[in-house]
């Protein structure tokens, strides 16, 4: 036996095989059960013990290396083999992908997630209450009495109740909330209320349905500073603006007292709003120190409790913040507008968008 | 509120301009909503001397006009009849802005002869519609004079809103003593004259009411004159009328109408030829009616006040006088009412006749009562100035003198609530600024009496807003609040939760998000129900909104037909939002709502086109729900849902006894009617239903369960019959070991040919998992024959072979 002879032979053969089938072939002439180099393999038996060392050595080896070869002119054939497939696959990659439906967040739900995403940092909770309210929760218990010309400041709807006579309104404003929260919980409260809320009004400006963001805070310690503060830190945030030119008006809301107005600067650039600087004003928000007459009606003893309340409409600060001009489009379901204005339900309210 | 500069100059010395006045207005409380300041457009126009008029050159109607000005002498072309050497008229330099015609005036050259500047019209100075010629002006004015001071338009005119508790300041004297106290200047207060009657008047008040009622008129007070004469009034009166938009009248009307801007008093004249005996004040019978002032015929019922003779009504109290008994240039003898009405009894007579009046607007207000006493005095001062004639005594009835409040205060209030220290000198300047007065001087403990004309004055809140209102909102130092360790809670309940994640969860399936109305048309309504319990509005805002929605399908469906047409041809839309079932506060369920319709792959050319069906819904529904944590696993789908899906095709949500919604396809019926060409899916869930089944927000998990055994799988076919769900044979095969069985999932339902009829074949596969060691052959022919004995048993089915 010439192992290098036979190596050589070997070697040739499978350099020259182009057929994955023949090389199993010459791999069982080798290697297989009958194959010459196992044959050999079993004529070591006949052999001394030092024969059998070094014959057995050089076999080894030469069925290693034959198998090698075998193997790599096996990828060799297959990648050859697919190649020759895979020229013949060319596809027109510029074809449309499948659909991918994705969805939108409407503006008004993207605004009340900001707003009670900075609200929550500042440790208030949100409630909720009722669209159908009662007369006494949306005004006589915020200090406004019936035929008061504040009445006259929010057009009301009405619903009765035929079975029971009972009256009541679809409420003006989410500060029915507040009343509802005192007179269930003990102070200290820190809440936010957003929600929908009615006035009988339809015009390019006024819409009969909307939504609104209440606040209140009642605790024996809070003064209008904080107040001031709490709303400045708000905008700040929800404007996404360091530097905020705003100011607090005197006004006048039944159930607070010293009542505020706030208002924001702005400046038209090219008929876009610039929020927070310029010389012309907006008005965002109205808000207050709770009037004591408030918190008797809801049972809080007004010589130990005191606190702020404040209110602002979604869609306002929704316009002003996304530069969406029409308040009627936020209502129509018109589909091309949710596209262009809607938001991605993966961008989220937090500071980091995560 | 409306008044002019100079009116206010009338009660305030101040050297502030028109601009800085109203931003002290605003930063006190009183907001401008206009400032109208024609000095300003108005400045390059002045008067100037027509030197020569010659004929033009080249046409017959123009003229040549040497024009000299301030600033030197123009040549001017002018096509005006009244152009003529020596007149004054008003002239219009190149570059300016005529405000009549809206454009800027150039240099031009009219029929080759140049023209610089222009002499102007009362249209083109935009004063009146006078074209015809050129304004003139009088000889006795001086080249350069200002045009808008000869003619008046140099008065700029401030509106503010006023809140409804400041019905001191719906007067020129009360905006005055604000501006004062807010150190605009000096607030003139100016002395009325005591009125003394020369004689007794002939018509006496009266006031019938029952003692309970005495309240809607408290007091009232007349006047007789005679011998007046009722003619046109002086020109300062009409300008400063005409310039708040008021129209001149009458001196006598003119006069009422100028003490009601000018210190907030509305008052009454009766010509008094047409009132028969007494007048009183008393509760309209029923069937009673009024003509008023305005032309219109009222019908009084018994709440209002009003003010009648011995025959008739001669006004609505407080509110609007009659017709009958007005004054005009014939009325010689005059009656003057000066009364006090009860705000809410105003208000309430005035909404229900649906009569506004500058009369009402201030009495609903609250107006001071010592007025009665000054309010007859500046009347008389001004009637007998203007009318002449003579004054009779005061006629009174009912009493006036109502003592000024009272209001314990603590100096300290302004830093415990305002936030802000202020000393007790300035507190109290201001405040008497105001006109309060300050009566003990004990910071814990003064007393403060508040002026008559400030009836929105309630306790020291008010105070401590009196003060920081003049001292300045901006002066407080904010402080942030801060999240304290009382509340490192959750801001958001599981319920708020689930409503919030379920609309970024549903929009992350492709659906839009929308907001639609609270409110649908009952005519809609009835196509889903019979209407039989819908909240009716009682004052829609239209007939198409007139019901409480029952459910937010049918405004979404609505949708449908609109955005087709802007090429939304497959969309899927939904509404998280409340729906209404009765008035309680458990009638308003939050319900996440969505709708599919059209192919459910769009117009792709890749995919084949399909419709949207139930099991995309449910899919969709399956993935918000484990999204949620809330196990599917035990999610049962009962057939019954409302009638507006389809009966074949929709089912309840149910997760054990608790309704969690509905999902299916919409009722072609309704689909008909609404001429909905496309299929429509939908799915309604009660989002505050599921928050008792989120999983706790804690962050620990079960130990992971490393199992190394083979997973073995086995698929099943069944023969049983159509009517049986086939979710029956996944429980059956479930429950017959469920330690070793992981999954089952349903590969294929057939019906057909080879199947026997009324029979459906359906296949599973069960994925088998050891726990302990591998399983053998027969473990796993074990556990098969059972899957098979269990399902047979449970469906009545049979082994497909």
């Amino acid at each position: 036996m010439n192992p290098s002879k036979i190596e050589k032979e070997a070697i040739d053969k499978i350099n020259s095989i182009e057929d994955l089938q023949e090389l199993e072939n010459v791999r069982l002439n080798y290697l297989g059960k009958k194959g010459s180099i196992s044959n050999e393999m079993k004529n070591l038996a006949s052999l001394s013990i030092e024969e059998k060392k070094e014959v057995g050595k050089k076999l080894n080896i030469l069925k290693n290396s034959i198998l090698e070869k075998i193997e790599s002119r096996k990828i060799s054939i297959q990648n050859s083999l697919i190649n020759k497939k895979i020229l013949e696959e060319k596809i027109d990659l510029s074809l449309p992908s499948r659909n991918y439906n994705c969805g939108k967040i409407h503006p008004i739900s993207q605004t009340i997630d900001k707003v009670i995403h900075i609200f929550s940092s500042m440790g208030f909770n949100v409630v909720e209450g009722p669209d159908i309210e009662t007369d006494f929760n949306n005004f006589s218990a915020l200090n406004i009495p019936p035929d008061h010309p504040a009445r006259e400041m929010q057009d009301t709807f009405y619903l009765t109740d035929k079975k029971k006579n009972e009256k009541f309104v679809l409420r003006t404003h989410t500060s029915p909330v507040q009343i509802r929260t005192m007179l269930e919980k003990k102070p200290p409260l820190k809440i936010i209320v957003p929600g929908r809320t009615y006035r009988c009004d339809s015009d390019s400006t006024h819409s009969p349905m909307f939504h609104q963001v209440e606040g209140l805070l009642v605790d024996d310690k809070s003064t209008m500073a904080h107040l001031k503060g709490c709303l400045i830190d708000f905008l700040k945030d929800f404007f996404e603006l360091n530097d905020l030119k705003y100011r607090f008006r005197p006004s006048y809301f039944p159930f607070t007292e010293p009542s505020a107005e706030m208002d924001i600067a702005y400046k038209k650039i090219n008929d876009v709003l610039n929020i927070g600087k310029g010389d012309d004003w907006l008005e965002i928000l109205g808000c207050g120190m709770i009037n004591p007459r408030v918190l008797e009606n809801c049972g809080i003893d007004s010589k130990k409790y005191q606190g702020f309340a404040f209110g602002m409409g979604i869609e306002r600060i929704s316009m002003l913040k996304y530069g969406i001009t029409d308040l009627r489009s936020f209502f129509e379901t018109d589909l091309r507008w949710i596209k262009h204005y809607g938001f991605n339900p993966l961008n989220l309210s937090s500071h980091i968008g995560l | 509120m409306k008044f002019s500069l100079s009116w206010l100059k009338e009660y305030l010395e101040t050297d502030l301009d028109v601009y800085k006045i109203a931003d002290l207005l605003t930063n006190i409380g009183l907001e401008v909503e206009n400032i109208e300041d024609r000095s300003k457009e108005l400045k390059p126009f002045t008067v100037a001397y027509v030197k020569k008029a010659d004929k033009h050159p080249n046409a017959d109607r123009l003229k040549v006009c040497e024009v000299e000005t301030k600033n030197g002498t123009f040549q001017v072309v002018c096509g005006a009849p009244n152009a003529r050497k020596g007149m004054k008229g008003v002239f219009a330099p190149e570059g300016s802005f005529i405000p009549g015609t809206k454009i800027i005036l150039k240099k031009t050259s009219i029929r080759e002869v140049d023209s610089a500047g222009m002499l102007v019209s009362e249209k083109e100075m935009g004063i009146s519609e006078e074209h015809e010629g050129i304004i003139e002006v009088d000889n006795k004015y001086k080249v350069g004079e200002s045009f808008a001071k000869i003619f008046g338009l140099n008065d700029p005119i401030i509106e503010i809103g006023i809140t409804p508790n400041r019905g001191d300041c719906l007067s020129v004297i009360g905006i005055s003593r604000d501006l004062a106290a807010a150190g605009a200047g000096k607030f003139k207060s100016q002395k009325i004259p005591q009125i003394k009657g020369s004689f007794d008047s002939s018509i006496k008040w009266k006031r019938f009411f029952n003692k309970k009622n005495e309240f809607l008129c408290p007091a009232v007070a007349g006047v007789f004159f005679k011998k007046i004469k009722n003619s046109e009034s002086p020109e300062w009166l009409k300008r400063r009328l005409l310039t708040i938009g008021l129209r001149p009248i009458s001196t006598l009307v003119d006069i009422t109408n100028y003490i009601t801007y000018d210190l907030g008093r509305p008052l009454h004249v009766f010509d008094a030829d047409k009132i028969n005996g007494n007048l009183t004040m008393r509760l309209a019978k029923k069937n009673e009616s009024i003509k008023a002032l305005d032309g219109k015929i009222y019908n009084l019922n018994e709440e209002m006040v009003i003010i009648a003779d011995e025959k008739q009504p001669h006004a609505i109290g407080g509110i609007m006088g009659g017709e009958e008994s007005s004054c005009n240039e014939n009325t010689t003898n005059v009656f003057l009412e000066v009364a006090l009405f009860d705000p809410i009894s105003i208000a309430r007579t005035g909404r229900k006749l649906d009569l506004q009046s500058d009369a009402r607007y201030r009495f609903e207000r609250g107006i001071d009562p010592n007025s009665i006493e000054w309010g007859i005095n500046k009347a008389c001062q001004m009637i007998l100035e203007l009318c002449g004639g003579e004054a009779s005594k005061i006629t009174v009835a009912g009493n006036y003198k109502i003592p000024n409040k009272k209001i314990s205060y603590n100096f300290n209030k302004i830093s415990t609530l305002g936030g802000i220290a202020i000393n007790k000198k300035d507190q109290k300047k201001i405040l008497e600024s105001l006109g309060f007065k300050v009566l003990s001087e004990s910071v814990n403990k003064s007393i403060v009496v508040v002026p008559s004309y400030r009836p929105d004055i309630d306790g020291e809140a008010d105070l401590v807003e009196e003060v920081l209102r003049i001292f300045g909102y901006d002066k407080i130092q904010p402080k942030s609040v801060k999240k304290e360790t009382s509340d490192l809670f959750p801001s958001i309940n599981s319920k708020q939760f689930t409503f919030y994640k379920f609309k970024r969860l549903i929009a992350s399936r492709g659906y839009f998000e929308v907001v639609t109305w609270s409110f649908m048309s009952s005519k809609l309504s009835n196509y889903f129900n019979n209407n039989s319990d819908v909240l009716k509005i009682d004052n829609p805002i239209s007939n198409d909104l007139d019901i409480m929605r029952p459910s937010i399908i049918p405004n979404l469906l609505e949708s449908i037909n609109k955005n087709q047409a802007r090429f939304f041809n497959d969309a899927g839309i939904f509404e998280v939002g409340p729906q209404y079932q009765n008035y309680t506060i458990e009638g308003q369920k939050m319900v996440a709502t969505g709708i599919k319709y059209g192919n459910i792959n769009g117009n792709n050319w890749i995919d084949e086109k399909r419709s949207v069906d139930v099991f995309d819904i449910k899919s969709d529904i399956y993935f918000f729900l484990s999204s949620l944590g809330i196990s599917t696993e035990n999610l049962q789908l009962e057939d019954q849902a409302p009638d507006w899906y389809h009966p074949g095709k929709s089912c309840s949500i149910k997760l054990g006894k608790i309704n969690i919604g509905y999902l299916g396809e919409i009722n072609p019926i309704i689909l008909n009617l609404l001429e909905i060409k496309s299929n429509v899916c939908a799915f309604e869930v009660f989002v505050e239903n599921l928050g008792q089944f989120l999983s706790n927000r804690t962050s620990i998990k079960k130990p992971f369960d490393n199992n190394p055994y083979q997973i073995v799988e086995r698929d099943f076919a069944f023969i049983l019959d159509k009517k049986v769900r086939s979710n029956l044979i996944i429980e059956s095969i479930k429950r017959t070991n469920k330690e070793l069985i992981k999954d089952v999932t349903i590969f294929d339902v057939f019906e057909g040919k080879t199947i026997p009829e009324g029979k459906k074949s359906v296949a599973a596969k069960v994925i088998f998992q050891p726990k302990k060691s591998t399983f053998t052959d027969k473990d796993i022919e074990d556990l098969s024959k059972k899957v098979i004995e269990q399902v047979c048993m449970k469906t009545g089915a049979f082994i497909r072979e």
